[in-house]
């Protein structure tokens, strides 16, 4: 078969695994804002469909740069076929087993499916020594890391929450002047990231004073100034609920701009590797990721989003009903921090446990009444069994079109 | 996939207030009765006894529910053990009000002296009073984890679960008087007269005693 007739073959595939990342994670991004009943399930779907695409588009391209080539070492590829064969074998062993892993209710990673399918055909091709083993020690402690890290920030964010504005002497004017600092806070991080990402800049210094803590600031006053003007309630509780509700729309944009940047490059990693080869031939190790195959993961994430995402929301909108504004900011907070600073990194991290491990952490901070331990239980098994599955999957597929093709 | 619609799991805290609903609901029943008791309205105090009965009845059943969704796979805020125990004498409370219930439907009290009558009625008042705290306190419960513990709401809690106390405190010193006023008065009392006071007196006082036993757990909910 011709070199196109494979890339089309990846594309198509890579929409796919995009579409079902919209379907499903995606749609878990903007859950504590629908849980927490700052926005209905349509408005989700619409905010979430433009802010995957969006951080898919402009912020998706370092992951993706990983996941293409940083997995394996490219300089043991002499054979561009392997390439092509391997890509879609890495896809379609991590789109089956994902249909697998949903059909018993396992909640993986999409991210750990498609690592595991990369490595899988790499080992199968030229034994373990072409894993770039560094690089995959630190995405793999990545993965325990982010939940932990997630955990550690979502409970200090959390307790610091209650502790400046509920249980002062006169909360509610302790919340006028706590709520903006918090909201404040989470733009330092967003401006911060919109330095390094959209500008790319590389001086974490200079995008947290120049970026940052200016929009910060900005932030606070304005937020300051209304709240001033108009506080919700003469209730702390009510009130302090009232302002984070609203906020909490941003910060679960925040979150699912998070998710586009770092999970794009699941699905179209694989497709950014064989259109390297289908255009350069293997010198094509060396180009740059070009912008359509982003956009082309953004939209299939979008659509995903639009066509299923809208029914798993729905459900998490009449399910959790645990879950109040403070709790769901401070999980889309830490969240997202986490994300985005892993992507900065280059570190394909899953979003999907980096909020699981938020809201353990706001759970031990005896902030979330009850957690469903078995679940936590899944999904800790499913760290361990994803990538050595999807990696054997991947590595029969690969196997099979070496043969036959 | 959608890990997020199951790591939540359901708090027990709406449906143990839910719960504690009806306890409050059954105690003022109970509290109607024994004011048309007083009265001497013998008939109307029955129909609104049987309904104290149906009551329990329904918290019996709410009861069950929580017990069965209370699995140990839970991470709470609170500790399984302590939920189940106050949710056991939150449940008491009710069962108290329907054996005083049962106590009045047995048979008319005939000619008792006003003042036995009266050292009864107060202690059935005094007796609800601290059923209707327990129901506050758990209500407080859930703005305390609503607050993530604040200290603020923890005092308030224990505020009410001090009230419970004293209120069982006060019941226990009319227990003692009733006790005094029976045999006082022993030559006017049959001995049955005797026995149905002593028991409506300790099933009023049971009432307290176990919403006092409830307030001790919501205690140690909070030092976790």
């Amino acid at each position: 078969m011709a070199v196109e007739v494979w890339l089309l073959i990846t594309v198509v595939l890579g929409f796919a695994m995009a579409w079902a990342i919209g379907a499903n994670d995606a749609a878990n991004s903007m859950s504590t804002a629908v849980g927490a009943k700052a926005i209905t399930p349509k408005q989700a779907v619409i905010i979430a469909g433009v802010l995957e695409f969006t951080g898919a588009y402009f912020f998706g391209k370092s992951v993706t740069e990983t996941i293409r080539k940083g997995i394996l070492d490219p300089t043991m590829i002499t054979d561009p076929n392997v390439l092509i064969y391997g890509s879609v074998a890495a896809l379609l062993a991590a789109t089956l087993w994902l249909i697998i892993a949903t059909k018993f209710g396992l909640p993986v990673s999409t991210t750990h499916s498609i690592i595991g399918g990369i490595a899988g055909y790499g080992i199968v091709y030229a034994g373990t020594a072409i894993v770039n083993w560094g690089k995959m020690t630190q995405v793999v402690l990545s993965w325990i890391l982010s939940p932990i890290v997630g955990a550690i920030m979502a409970y200090f964010i959390f307790k610091a929450l209650t502790k400046s504005i509920f249980e002062r002497r006169d909360p509610v004017r302790s919340a006028r002047i706590w709520s903006p600092f918090w909201i404040g806070l989470a733009f330092v991080v967003i401006g911060t990231m919109f330095y390094i990402k959209v500008l790319h800049g590389k001086d974490l210094k200079t995008g947290v004073f120049m970026y940052g803590v200016p929009l910060g600031i900005v932030v606070f006053f304005v937020t300051y100034v209304l709240i001033k003007l108009r506080f919700p309630s003469s209730d702390p509780f009510i009130g302090v609920e009232a302002i984070f509700r609203k906020v909490q729309v941003i910060t679960s944009g925040y979150v699912a701009l998070a998710h586009g940047a770092n999970d794009v490059a699941n699905a179209i990693g694989p497709v950014a590797a064989v259109y390297a080869v289908a255009t350069m031939g293997l010198s094509g190790m060396q180009v740059p990721v070009p912008k359509w195959i982003l956009a082309l993961g953004g939209l299939g994430i979008a659509v995903g989003v639009a066509t299923y995402g809208y029914r798993v929301m729905e459900t998490v909108g009449k399910k959790i009903t645990e879950l109040t504004n403070t709790r769901g900011f401070t999980i889309d907070f830490s969240a997202a921090t986490v994300v985005l600073v892993a992507s900065w990194m280059g570190l394909p991290i899953s979003t999907t446990h980096t909020v699981v491990g938020a809201v353990i952490g706001v759970g031990l901070a005896r902030g979330v009444k009850a957690i469903n331990k078995n679940i936590v239980r899944d999904i800790i098994i499913s760290w361990f069994i994803t990538v050595p599955v999807a990696g054997l999957i991947s590595a029969a597929i690969f196997k099979f079109l070496m043969i036959v093709g | 996939m959608q890990v997020w619609t199951k790591l939540f799991a359901k708090s027990p805290f709406k449906p143990l207030i839910k719960h504690s609903e009806v306890v409050l609901n059954t105690v003022e029943t109970l509290e109607k009765a024994l004011q048309r008791w007083y009265d001497g309205d013998y008939e109307e105090m029955r129909k609104i006894a049987v309904e104290v009965d149906r009551l329990e009845d329904v918290a019996d059943r709410i009861k069950e529910e929580i017990r069965d969704s209370l699995s140990s796979k839970l991470m709470m805020a609170v500790a399984r053990e302590d939920v189940l125990i106050y949710l056991h004498m939150q449940d008491k409370v009710a069962d108290a009000a329907e054996d005083t219930a049962k106590w009045l439907l047995i048979r008319e009290p005939g000619e008792l002296p006003v003042e036995v009558k009266e050292v009864i009625l107060q202690m059935g008042m005094e007796s609800i009073k601290a059923a209707k705290l327990v129901h506050e306190a758990i209500v407080q419960m859930d703005r305390v984890i609503e607050s993530g513990f604040a200290d603020g709401e923890i005092s308030k809690e224990y505020e009410i679960i001090r009230q419970i106390e004293s209120v069982e405190n006060k019941i226990d010193g009319l227990d003692t008087k009733l006790m005094q006023l029976v045999f006082e008065n022993a030559e006017k009392l049959s001995w049955g007269d005797g026995f149905y006071i002593l028991n409506i007196a300790r099933t009023l006082s049971n009432i307290s005693d176990k919403a006092k036993d409830a307030a001790e757990r919501i205690r140690l909910m909070m030092n976790k």
